[in-house]
């Protein structure tokens, strides 16, 4: 070949490479980048004033006159939102209207047998009585507007009945005269659908702004604040001034979504209004602040992590991490010596190395049935231990699977130990044993950890072997090992598998595989600190 | 050849024959699997006294020292026959204590192989073997290891240093000191100064010449020169037999044997 041709070829072969190393790095970049950002909004975000809220009430954190103050300027926001609300509900909540009707009634029975009333008088008044609130109700109950009027108006001639003055059935025809006002235009037709709608609006309000004043405390956690963070406010207020319907097509075709301002839905009446008034007036309702959460790896979170943070899934991660450390460690560097330096290679030796070559390549949901027909069913109850799911289990299992893994680093590392080393310790007198402890093994602990470090990253970060060994979505914080407990890994998993909440709250999902790389970064870290630590010790600085 | 040697013995007191030898080897074989290793090796060696072998690669000079202090066992598949009785045992029974064994028959290889630790504990490492864990006692074998092998002076500042850190010269004197740390009464030596400049060289013939008062020295060499310079009795081997074993002045200066005039004037080998 001419020199020309191969130094060609050699510049070629030198691009392409950078080229391929070039678009490794891209591609990484691309990757990581967005996910690190997204993960790390779980960490810096806007956090709206149900936000401070919340971490007063879940984890006593803040001022909490300050937090007050703030909450009561963004109440006189709100409050012109439930007014109207509770207005325009006032005309179209038949139900309501007609318990109240039927309440009045009952208390005016009451108070007429109190009364010094002859008995015929009490007998005619209440007839009359049961009349008005017989109109009053198919007033109520009735979409036609002349005939609402027509009862309203037979109710009202009673308004200055002498008889009723100063009675409790005075409110029945106060009932009658708020309505009046309250269905004035409102198309009476369309009552059925408002209804609907306004309790849709008002659900989302809950969701965005918290339980409207007033009301009981909700029982669950979740639905005791309204939006925590700037963008789910974003979110939601999306939802609320916008329709979402699904309409039919045809048969055997897909369903199409149409989107139509909510204010039309409403259109000629006081909510119309009301969407403008919340998109322009958000920020004084929710007060968002830029906020950095540190505490969101060491919080607990409320069921469905709606609120909260991931600590007790980094506390479960580490705990099955290095338990399963503690266990494959020994085993590895034991099966490991037993290999290099006493098996002799026959066959028995031969098929053991090859099934360890293959458990390494075995698919890890292998290993998580495994854990569960051995160590949960079986290993467990032998030893009196409760059989389900629990941290040694899945910490054995991941031991398990990472084993190969260890066995081969520690095989090559105590291989690669120079014979002259073993040949002084046994010359001065030193058993195979004492040789092994005291030369050998310091001399392949660079090795070694190397081992560790491969076998950690792969056990930090496997879902499907303590899918049924040990791992839980939802749970306490874990008090011994016999206990399951939550774990980076199979959080964002659970939460990637159609959990509804989880929709609501997709920072956390990302925070969580943050979490999980920063996690195996740090504890990849140490490792290496210490190999080097190690390498620059054998090595003589 | 061996009424040859024998016949020294009778002739003259002061050859490589004497009666109370510290090894002693009769009729010793030793086969690598089926190959033979060494054949029919009878040679009595003196104690306190240097004992060159030489002779060409692959004769069976270090098979022969490291049966001496049974390393080669580390071989599998090795086997031996005859009697080679160090200080009185024969150390090819099964009865032998192997660690005792090693720490009264020292070791030092080819290559300088310091431990990958602090130069104390190098030399510390036989001692506390042998269960001696007081700082006091240590410190003391430790001085004297380091100053029998003319390390003392370089290193006594810094014993905490790695001994990697040393150089190729100073490693060999320091494995020659972790030998000596466990009191041993016979010193191997494997080509010892084969990895070292001249001037190491000459710090580790010194170093024998000291050494010799003490212990029994057999080393390997295949220096001739250097053979000529430490020992006094020089074994030459040739494809597993020993061909002559003689005083080294003797092998030197007038060989019996053709072979080993051969080699020796470098005809052969």
């Amino acid at each position: 070949m001419r020199p020309g041709i191969r130094i060609a070829i050699d510049k070629i072969f030198t691009v392409v490479a950078g080229a391929s190393v070039v678009c490794l790095c891209l591609v990484l970049a691309g990757v990581l980048g967005p996910m690190l950002w997204r993960g790390g909004s779980a960490v810096a975000f806007k956090g709206t004033v149900e936000f401070r809220k919340m971490q007063l009430v879940l984890f006593g954190r803040g001022d909490e006159d300050k937090i007050a103050a703030e909450s009561r300027q963004a109440e006189i926001a709100r409050a012109k939102i439930y007014s109207t609300i509770e207005k325009f509900k006032g005309g179209i909540d038949s139900e309501a209207l007609i318990d109240k009707a039927k309440q009045i009634y009952r208390q005016f029975g009451n108070d007429l047998r109190q009364t010094d009333r002859t008995a015929e008088e009490v007998a005619e008044l209440r007839s009359v009585t049961r009349q008005i609130r017989d109109r009053l109700e198919s007033a109520f109950a009735s979409s036609n507007a002349a005939e609402v009027n027509e009862s309203l108006a037979y109710v009202l001639n009673f308004k200055d009945d002498p008889r009723f003055k100063n009675t409790s059935a005075a409110g029945l025809i106060g009932l009658a005269e708020q309505y009046s006002k309250d269905i004035h235009g409102i198309n009476l037709a369309e009552r059925q659908r408002y209804y609907q709608e306004i309790r849709q609006v008002e659900d989302i309000l809950t969701e965005l702004l918290g339980p409207a004043p007033g009301t009981a405390t909700p029982a669950l956690m979740m639905n005791r604040f309204g939006a925590t963070r700037w963008d789910l406010a974003q979110k939601l207020l999306g939802q609320l001034c916008w329709y979402e319907e699904w309409i039919k097509q045809g048969p055997g075709q897909p369903m199409v979504k149409r989107l139509t301002p909510r204010s039309q839905r409403f259109a000629g009446t006081e909510i119309e209004g009301l969407f403008i008034y919340i998109q322009k007036n958000l920020p004084e309702m929710l007060k968002p602040k830029p906020t950095f959460y540190w505490q969101y790896f060491i919080d607990d979170s409320t069921p469905g992590h709606y609120f909260g943070g991931v600590g007790p899934e980094i506390l479960g991660t580490l705990l099955l991490t290095i338990l399963a450390m503690l266990f494959v460690v020994p085993f590895g560097v034991i099966s490991a010596a037993y290999l290099v330096e006493c098996a002799s290679d026959n066959l028995v030796i031969r098929i053991i190395r090859m099934s360890i070559n293959t458990l390494a390549g075995v698919p890890s949901i292998v290993f998580g049935l495994f854990g569960l027909a051995f160590f949960v069913l079986f290993f467990l109850p032998l030893f009196g231990a409760p059989s389900k799911g629990c941290i040694l289990a899945a910490s054995m299992t991941l031991a398990v699977l990472t084993l190969p893994v260890m066995i081969r680093a520690s095989e090559e590392a105590i291989r690669a130990v120079p014979q002259t080393y073993k040949e002084a310790s046994l010359a001065l007198g030193a058993s195979r044993f004492r040789t092994f402890v005291k030369v050998t093994l310091p001399a392949a602990l660079p090795g070694i950890l190397t081992g560790v470090i491969l076998s950690l990253s792969r056990v930090a970060g496997e879902t499907a072997p303590v899918l049924f060994t040990g791992a839980v979505a939802l749970g306490p914080v874990p008090k011994s090992i016999f206990d399951p407990t939550r774990t980076l890994s199979y959080g964002s998993y659970d939460m990637a598998v159609g959990d509804k909440l989880a929709a609501m709250v997709p920072h956390n999902q990302f925070g969580m595989v943050v979490t999980l790389v920063l996690l195996i970064l740090c504890l990849n870290t140490v490792a290496i600190i210490l190999r080097s630590r190690m390498f620059k010790k054998l090595a003589g600085h | 050849m061996k009424e040859n040697i024998r016949d020294k013995t009778a002739q003259n007191g002061e050859t490589a024959q004497c009666a109370c030898p510290i090894i002693s080897s009769k009729d010793f074989n030793f086969y690598y699997g089926t190959t033979m290793g060494v054949k029919n090796i009878t040679m009595n060696i003196n104690p306190c006294s240097v004992t060159a072998i030489i002779g060409p690669s692959g004769c069976g000079k270090s098979t022969f020292l490291r049966s001496i202090n049974r390393m080669n066992d580390l071989i599998p598949g090795v086997w031996t026959e005859g009697k080679l009785v160090v200080d009185g045992q024969d150390i090819y029974d099964k009865r032998v204590n192997l660690v005792n064994l090693r720490q009264q028959v020292g070791m030092v290889f080819q290559k300088p192989n310091p431990f990958p630790k602090s130069i104390f504990d190098n030399v510390a490492y036989g001692p506390r073997l042998q269960g001696i864990t007081q700082r006091t006692a240590l410190d003391e074998v430790i001085e004297q290891s380091l100053k029998a092998s003319a390390l003392w002076e370089e290193v006594k500042d810094n014993l905490r240093k790695s001994a990697l850190a040393l150089s190729g010269g100073q490693q060999q004197r320091l494995c020659i000191a972790r030998a000596l740390a466990t009191r041993p009464r016979v010193l191997l030596m494997d080509e010892p100064c084969s990895a070292l400049d001249p001037l190491a060289t000459g710090k580790i013939e010194d170093l024998i010449n000291q050494l010799k008062n003490d212990y029994t020295i057999v080393i390997v060499t295949h220096n001739m020169q250097q053979a000529a310079r430490v020992s006094e009795t020089t074994a030459f081997f040739c494809l597993g037999e020993l061909i002559e074993y003689d005083l080294t002045s003797k092998i030197f200066e007038n060989p019996s044997n053709k072979k080993t005039e051969d080699y020796i004037t470098g005809r052969f080998g």
